[in-house]
């Protein structure tokens, strides 16, 4: 049968056709890799040894971060650097030796050192100190020309002018790890990937690894370009050349909303509490402080902080300086909550404003008695002299009356329960219970009792500062919708707020109302902080205090444990939210001290001062970013390598 | 079914024994020693990187899976091919259209499907399945044709529904792969000489075309690069231009005996980007020279030599088609990887088999020198019973 069929010998015959077609192929690229090998060794020998132009991958410098006025928060410094390179090197132990009298080195650094220049190619430089003094660097400038193998440079690294004053907002660089790595180069084709990697691992590229450095990254990097040197035939740099076309391209600026001066007071004000603070620009939604206290110093992480100093921030479990309370903490939202209660009733139709309801200090509901913040009860009080006032038993009624779904629900429409995209990483949207929520998070149903709880701000429901703030501005400007930012330049995050409506501006004048009366009418809780201490206008306020334990019946009878008498850890937190001016109001803030026990005592007189010093910086005035170009106009998108 | 249970008794009759030594080893040892070269030559192209210093390690134990991959794919009888390839071919064709509609980005490109918690990509399945698919296309039908120009119009079809799905991921490398073998095994079935002169013609004038409607902007830069590089113009420093020209010193700089292991300056030095993937020949050339290079190549041609008259050798239509077909996916690999790396072909991403590092192109090879096998083995089988 075989070879019977003309298909048999034709294939036969085409298969020797192809096989000398591919023969010939092979022939052709033998032949191609002779001519580059053996033909024009000498040429490409000569270019490949070093005596000849070089192209040395050159890191981009990063943009720097600004505030609204264009000072500089994130910037970069000029540090001295030593590094040895192998191959130059007569003797490397020797070498150290001789630097170890300059630099404090122990004997195990040393060889690691060592160790690490030997695994590496020859002439890679290793990096033995980064940070060098002043006089240290002038010092092995004129040792190096004696020492081959010592190389002595300037190079350029991240700093933060400011400090600590906007570690969590603006987060840090590092070194990329392989995890950096890893996300750095998710999405990317193969060849991009290899880019990103030799570029990252240049000893003088950083990449963000939190707060906006992070989520910035592209718009920050800038793109690499390279150094073009000649060498002699040891590797040893003869001359840079100039030239613009492969020069490395800087980052973009990125300009914040905050005010640097502004929080610098913020800060200062807390002194030696934990806490948090948002202070907000009620027209435009752009944060203006954004103050979580006490914070880290983002400088200590770009050269790699020391695992002792980070153990020493990461086990601070009392003020927790690595946590951003501002964005990421949340906590009961207290009395602060009852705008929100108060007007989700009106808005349920479940009480006339004018109705007075009768407190006298406690409320029964089922088996259980529920207190009133005053033993001695606010007598009989409509929701104006409730809200004033701050009496709970109303609040316990009205939540009872509405049931907590509606409250819920219309609890969103402030902007809670929902993380508001900021730009700067983290965030958290803490918890607007409700029956679905109990049943998904514990397992168990929604009792009414609990409904009692939250209805003046406490038990099950959390809030972030940054919502409360953003609640205060919308109360304020009557309902309008207002979405912070803090990115005032730079890659615009997508805010996708499922739940953004306007508000009722009657509802919200009636709150206004009440919070004027806190601060400034008879029966107010925060009376004291009403005068802003310019003249004239006036803050209004609702102050607040999230329990952080149950108060047991025994110790209610005998007199609530406070101050000194107890551990500061189990003291309440201290709320207060604000605006001001009252009459026309500019700014929102919104403040927690942590374990401050009293809204009136410890957080409304902060809050006070923070939002008198806005006013008198006038911290609102247009930003540098909107005069010089239109916003979005710096289109060329984001940098890549 | 009943082919099915046939071929098993079949395969009971000679030993299992009997027929992994009847598999042609000189072959087999031939394609091991290649890839203990890849390993070798792998290791030198990454042990400065500590980042890089498993690579060698984990591209040996996936040789190691495809040699097993090869042997049991060897070890199947060459009918069982033919009964499965049309449900092979389609399957695969579904996968593809699955990557269309629900395919996850990597790399840029949407290639991978996830199917629980494995990642597969499908259009590196479509290069054996469309081979086996024409292979069986001709078996069954060229004696009703007896080679008449209408024969080759389904099996042309056979070829562009896949590449085109491909050229949508877009996988330009994949897509040239299945043309070009596809291609060979219509020529092999006897395409009338005027009409390839024809598509020669065609495909030549049709060039400008392609280059400004059919090619994305990336695609375009690097046959730019590519037409610069080879007129001797100067090119853009920091795109493809500078991998072309980094590799063409490495290369050049390794004259005839090379720089000794690991000694590559170019090499160590991490000038040339993606150089343990599809570069790693310049690794071998500046580290080896040009007379291990040219050895390697050509080392490749017995291999495949040998592969391609074992499909001469084979009696049934369809295992002849199978081994061609799977020798022209190999060959093609090697020949444009080797040229795109020699600064003759502009940079088309194609790993140059067994020794570049990757998993998926060592399976494919390893498939398809399975299937050479099996058709070596089935070297007597008519398989007209079908």
């Amino acid at each position: 049968m075989n070879g019977n069929r003309p298909i048999d010998a034709l294939f036969s015959r085409r298969a020797l056709i192809a096989a000398a077609a591919g023969g010939t192929l092979f022939g052709g690229l033998i032949a191609r890799l002779f001519q580059l090998q053996i033909m024009e060794h000498e040429r490409f020998s000569v270019a490949a040894a070093d005596n000849g132009v070089r192209l040395d991958l050159a890191p981009p410098k990063r943009g720097r971060i600004l505030d609204r006025f264009g000072r500089p928060l994130a910037a970069h410094r000029q540090a001295g650097r030593v590094s040895i390179v192998r191959e130059q090197a007569e003797d490397l132990p020797r070498l150290m030796n001789v630097l170890s009298d300059h630099i404090e080195m122990s004997p195990e650094r040393q060889a690691r050192l060592i160790n690490e220049a030997r695994r590496q190619a020859s002439f890679q430089p290793v990096i033995v100190a980064s940070e060098l003094s002043y006089e240290d660097f002038a010092r092995l400038s004129v040792l190096a020309p004696q020492m081959p193998g010592l190389q002595v440079e300037m190079a350029s690294t991240r700093s933060y002018p400011r400090g600590r004053d906007f570690a969590h907002v603006m987060g840090y660089v590092a070194k990329a790890s392989e995890r950096d790595l890893e996300r750095l180069s998710d999405g990317s084709t193969a060849q991009e990937r290899s880019a990103i990697r030799r570029l990252f691992k240049h000893p003088d590229m950083r990449t963000g690894r939190s707060g906006v450095e992070r989520f910035a990254e592209e718009w920050l990097r800038g793109e690499a370009g390279f150094r073009k040197l000649e060498t002699n035939a040891a590797g040893r740099i003869i001359k840079e050349f100039d030239d613009p076309a492969l020069a490395p391209k800087q980052g973009k600026d990125l300009y914040l909303t905050v005010d640097s001066d502004l929080q610098r007071f913020a800060i200062d004000r807390f002194e030696s509490e934990s806490g948090a603070a948002v202070v907000m620009d009620i027209e435009s939604g752009d944060i203006l402080a954004f103050v979580s206290t006490p914070a880290f110093d983002p400088n200590d992480f770009v050269n790699g902080i020391s695992s002792k100093d980070y153990a020493l921030l990461r086990d601070d479990t009392e003020y927790s300086p690595l946590y951003h309370k501002a964005y990421d903490g949340t906590y009961p939202p207290g009395s602060t909550y009852k705008m929100v209660v108060a007007s989700a009733a009106l808005d349920a139709g479940i009480i006339n404003p004018e109705e007075r309801v009768f407190c006298p200090g406690h409320y029964r509901f089922g088996n259980n008695t529920w207190h009133c913040w005053k033993r001695g009860g606010h007598g009989s009080v409509n929701m104006h002299w409730a809200i004033k006032g701050s009496c709970d038993v109303y609040f316990y009624e009205i939540a009872k009356r509405m049931g907590v779904e509606h409250l819920a629900e219309y609890s969103k429409k402030f902007g809670f329960g929902q993380r508001w995209e900021l730009g700067i990483m983290g965030g958290r949207s803490g918890v607007v219970p409700n029956d679905a929520w109990k049943r998904a998070a514990r397992g168990e149903p929604w009792y009414e009792g609990e409904t009692l709880n939250v209805g003046i701000g406490q038990g099950q429901v959390s809030t972030s500062p940054l919502q409360l703030a953003v609640m205060t501005a919308r109360i304020a400007a009557e309902g309008k919708i207002i979405t912070p930012r803090i990115i005032g330049e730079g890659p615009r995050p997508d805010a996708d707020i499922p739940l953004d409506e306007p508000l009722d501006a009657d509802l919200m004048r009636r709150m206004k109302a009440g919070m004027y009366g806190v601060t400034s009418e008879a029966g107010g809780t925060a009376l004291r902080s009403g005068d802003l201490g310019l003249g004239g206008p006036r803050l209004a306020g609702k102050t607040g205090t999230a329990q952080v334990r149950r108060i047991s019946r025994a110790e209610r009878a005998s007199g609530i444990l406070k101050g000194d008498n107890i551990d500061r850890r189990l003291r309440d937190h201290a709320l207060f939210v604000a605006y001001a001016p009252h009459d026309d109001p500019k700014y929102a803030i919104s403040v927690i001290v942590e374990h401050g026990e009293g809204g009136s005592r410890t957080a409304a007189p902060i809050a006070r001062d923070i939002v008198a010093e806005a006013m008198l910086l006038d911290a609102r005035r247009t930003p540098v970013y909107t005069r010089t170009a239109n916003v979005g106009g710096s289109s060329s998108g984001n940098g890549g390598l | 079914m009943s082919i099915a249970r046939a071929s098993r008794l079949d395969f009971n009759r000679k030993t299992l024994l009997g027929q992994v030594g009847a598999l042609p080893w000189g072959l087999i040892l031939l394609f091991v020693a290649m890839a203990m070269i890849g390993v070798a030559t792998l290791h030198s192209a990454t042990f400065t990187n500590p980042g890089e210093a498993d690579l060698p390690m984990k591209q040996a134990v996936r040789f190691g899976i495809a040699l097993v991959v090869l042997l049991i794919a060897g070890l199947v009888p060459i009918k069982w091919y033919l009964t499965l390839a049309w449900p092979i071919y389609f399957g695969t064709l579904a996968l593809l259209v699955g990557v269309e509609l629900f395919g996850t980005v990597g790399g840029g490109a949407q290639r991978w499907l996830q199917i629980g918690p494995i990642g597969v990509q499908p259009s590196e399945f479509m290069k054996v399945a469309a081979t086996l698919a024409l292979a069986a296309y001709y078996h069954k039908r060229w004696n009703d044709y007896s080679g008449g120009f209408l024969l080759h119009v389904p099996a042309l079809a056979i070829i562009i529904i896949p590449a085109a799905l491909v050229f949508r991921q877009p996988d330009f490398g994949t897509t040239l792969a299945l043309f070009a073998s596809g291609g060979m095994l219509i020529f092999l079935a006897g395409l009338w000489w005027r009409v390839i002169m024809a598509i020669g013609v065609a495909a030549v004038a049709s060039i400008p075309a392609i280059y400004f409607f059919v090619l994305q902007d990336y695609q375009r830069e690097r046959v730019d690069t590519y037409l610069a590089q080879l007129t001797g113009q100067s090119v853009n420093v920091m795109d493809d231009g500078y991998q072309i020209e980094q590799a063409k010193i490495a290369i050049g700089s390794g004259g005839w005996t090379g720089k000794g292991y690991m000694e590559g300056t170019q090499s160590q030095l991490d000038y040339i980007p993606e150089q343990h993937t599809d570069f790693i020949l310049t690794v071998l050339a500046e580290e080896f020279g040009f007379l291990v290079t040219s050895g390697v190549l050509v080392l490749w041609m017995v291999i495949l030599g040998l592969s391609l008259a074992i499909a001469m050798r084979a009696s049934s239509l369809f295992a002849r088609f199978a081994a061609a077909g799977a020798v022209a996916t190999v060959a093609f690999y090697i020949l444009f990887n080797v040229a795109m790396v020699l600064g003759l072909l502009p940079v088309v991403g194609v790993p140059l088999p067994l020794l570049s590092y990757g998993g998926t192109v060592m399976l494919t090879t390893a498939a398809c020198f399975g299937l050479v096998c099996s058709a070596h083995l089935g070297r007597n089988e008519p398989l007209t019973s079908s």
